[in-house]
């Protein structure tokens, strides 16, 4: 039997950190990736199959075959199909493919129930920590991963202590339309914060404004990741030992609850395990969930930290509001990554309404996802027309996008389904419920509200989307193991140490009370950096 | 898979789901490619059905027109797919016409606008047609 400090279990955004952070303490860590550790060719830029367009595979993981779940309709879907909620399964997880946003929440976002109330139906509450208390591991993310930005331009935050480590990235012709709709109605502008580098930083160079960066990894390694700076400082130190293509199927305790190891299976097929003093789940929202229900025992016999049955409920991510319209002038100038004007104003304050959330111009879209979800709904989808308006009005049509906060609902839950297993021959996640109508109702609020921006900023034609009653998760998973002071109304404690483990903890967006209403990693990751800076003190 | 008649009826459609303007048309541009190479891959489970949609095709043509889908002037061929589109056949279909059809403008779609590694968009003409210029 192998013994390790730690094991981290998903070399993502938060088990990343904590590998980062452990080994270079001096800790022995154990780094389990259930996905391999794919280089930018392997990831390719095939339209068809990429983390923004998976209509036949994903380039990030998981594999399509043998990595099934269940849906409430009682389909069985694979990893690229609709409902199944993926994130990408490999080192580095969506940190790598990511568009990069690295928004901070809000004050508010910290206490939604003590701000508005908590709507029948809903599990809406308040975190257990404030944005003060994450404020300075924030800070710590924005300069050790790498962020660019105008702190100056952030009004709907306090101020910051520390400017952001490099420059905005410079306008690109939508952003330049949309900044001019937003000075029109008077409206607060900022460059969004990106993990990308405006500047030589950290040794990698800056971005060079290609046109596949959402969805892809970066052929320069201008995009800051977990695997090119936390894990590739793990791995330097010369204590972590990072294992791919390595599935945990169990945690292990002893009869006291304290946690003693994990059992994985790797691609061959072999069953391994190893022990350490402590466990990291970081697997995301959905396969933490799955691996602590998975992981029941005589004394929890629902599973790890599941005493309030909590694990697995209030599954959310992001619904969005799309609103696009056709401009005077060509909007789309292949001036990568696209996307980087915004404004914060509906994120709070909005009457009527609970929460809001972000509005900004959208990331270039390759043109087969543009002729697919982008194009006027009255356009005929073949024939001259078709294809003229693609030649035409391409480079015209922009899109604004409001990412909105979701109300959590106690029935949008990860379950396991034990009559369907996984290659692996583990019980496969099962998904259930559906948006809260208070999250429908902020949807429709905002998709007004980006309307009205992209009046202001000069479109003849607009049209759009609207989100729909499913349930959500994706790529901005979280809430199913949920912080919190009371282990009979969370999974976690303040510090992710599951309630009931003194050595058990979660790292990734799975703790998240509620979800901002801003792209979630640049929190998940902070939380994660706060987590094992507390876990170090106390060793 | 497809034989001679087949083939031709599907590049006759394929012409009038992107036709050629000033720039190429479906077939040139690599669109029947980017379908056969699919139709051995991710699209395996249409192997059978999309002879038998080319057949259809066919049929119709003949009992419309006493013709050769392919023979047919570029508007009887729109008309018929208009039809095709909104299931209003005259000949025996093996296969809903109207669903078979939304999956085929949609791979048309597909091998033209997609990356040309998908076997489609031949040197990347429809990108140069669009204006996605891909640098870096």
């Amino acid at each position: 039997m192998s013994r390790y400090d730690a094991i981290i279990v998903g070399a993502g955004a938060g088990g990343g950190v904590a590998a980062g952070l452990l080994a270079e303490a001096g800790k022995r860590v154990l780094l389990l990736e259930r996905g391999p550790d794919l280089s930018y060719a392997q990831l390719g830029r095939d339209h068809l199959r990429n983390q923004r367009l998976s209509r036949y595979g994903h380039n990030a993981g998981p594999e399509v075959e043998g990595n099934p779940r269940t849906l409430e309709d009682g389909r069985v879907v694979r990893p690229h199909e609709g409902g199944y909620q993926n994130n990408a399964a490999m080192v580095g997880s969506g940190t790598r493919v990511f568009g990069a946003r690295a928004w901070r929440f809000m004050p508010q976002d910290f206490r939604m129930a003590s701000t508005y109330g908590a709507p029948g139906g809903s599990s809406l509450a308040d975190w257990p920590i404030s944005y003060g208390d994450l404020e300075p591991w924030y800070e710590k993310a924005e300069w050790e991963i790498g962020v660019s930005g105008d702190h100056r331009a952030m009004s709907h935050l306090p101020p910051y202590r520390r400017p952001y480590p490099m420059p905005p990235l410079p306008n690109n012709a939508q952003a330049q339309a949309g900044l001019a709709g937003l000075q029109a109605l008077g409206w607060n502008a900022l460059p969004i914060p990106q993990f990308i580098n405006s500047i030589e930083y950290q040794g990698r160079p800056a971005c060079i404004r290609c046109q596949h960066c959402v969805g892809f990894a970066c052929p320069v390694d201008a995009k800051n990741g977990t695997r090119n700076t936390l894990i590739e400082r793990a791995l330097r130190s010369g204590n972590c030992e990072l294992r791919a293509g390595v599935m945990v199927e169990r945690i292990h305790c002893d009869s006291g609850g304290r946690v003693k190891g994990v059992r994985w299976i790797d691609a061959a097929g072999v069953a391994g395990s190893a022990e350490a003093e402590v466990v990291i789940v970081s697997a995301g929202a959905v396969e933490s969930a799955r691996l602590l229900l998975n992981s029941a025992t005589a004394r929890e016999p629902t599973g790890l930290g599941n005493r309030g049955d909590q694990v697995g409920r209030h599954l959310q991510g992001h619904t969005n509001a799309n609103v696009r319209g056709i401009f005077p002038q060509p909007v789309m100038d292949n001036l990568g990554p696209g996307g980087g004007i915004g404004t914060c104003d509906f994120n709070h304050g909005n009457p009527g309404v609970i929460g809001g959330g972000i509005i900004i111009d959208n990331l270039i879209v390759l043109p087969v996802i543009f002729w697919k979800s982008f194009t006027p709904p009255d356009l005929p989808r073949w024939g001259r027309a078709a294809k003229g308006f693609m030649r035409d009005r391409y480079r015209f049509v922009g899109e604004a996008k409001a990412t909105i906060q979701e109300i959590p609902d106690p029935d949008a839950r990860v379950t396991i389904d034990a009559k369907v297993r996984d290659r692996y021959g583990i019980p496969v996640a099962h998904l259930s419920g559906a948006l809260h109508p208070e999250t429908l109702r902020a949807a429709e609020f905002m998709y007004g509200r980006a309307e009205a921006w992209w009046r202001a900023a000069g479109v003849t034609k607009i049209w759009g989307s609207r989100p729909s009653a499913g349930l959500s998760g994706g790529q901005h998973q979280a809430g199913t193991c949920r912080m919190g002071d009371d282990p009979e109304t969370s999974v976690v404690d303040r510090w992710q140490r599951v309630h009931d483990h003194e050595n058990l903890f979660v790292l990734d967006g799975s703790v998240h009370v509620t979800n901002g209403g801003f792209n979630p990693v640049l929190t998940i990751l902070a939380l994660a950096w706060r987590a094992t800076d507390r876990i170090l003190a106390q060793w | 898979m497809f034989n001679a008649l087949q083939l031709q009826t599907l590049h006759a459609a394929i012409d009038r789901i992107i036709p050629e303007d000033d720039f190429p048309g479906g077939v040139e541009a690599g669109v029947a490619d980017y379908l056969l190479r699919q139709l051995g891959r991710d699209l395996a489970h249409l192997a059978q059905d999309y002879p038998r949609f080319c057949d259809a095709l066919e049929a119709e043509a003949q009992a419309a027109h006493g013709q050769a889908f392919a023979a047919l002037k570029d508007e009887q061929q729109d008309d018929m797919l208009t039809r095709v589109e909104r299931g209003e056949v005259q000949a025996d279909w093996p296969l809903d016409p109207a669903a078979f059809f939304a999956e085929f403008i949609e791979h048309c779609a597909e091998g033209f606008y997609s990356d040309p590694g998908n076997g489609g968009n031949r040197d990347g003409v429809a990108w140069r047609m669009i204006g996605y210029e891909v640098k870096g």
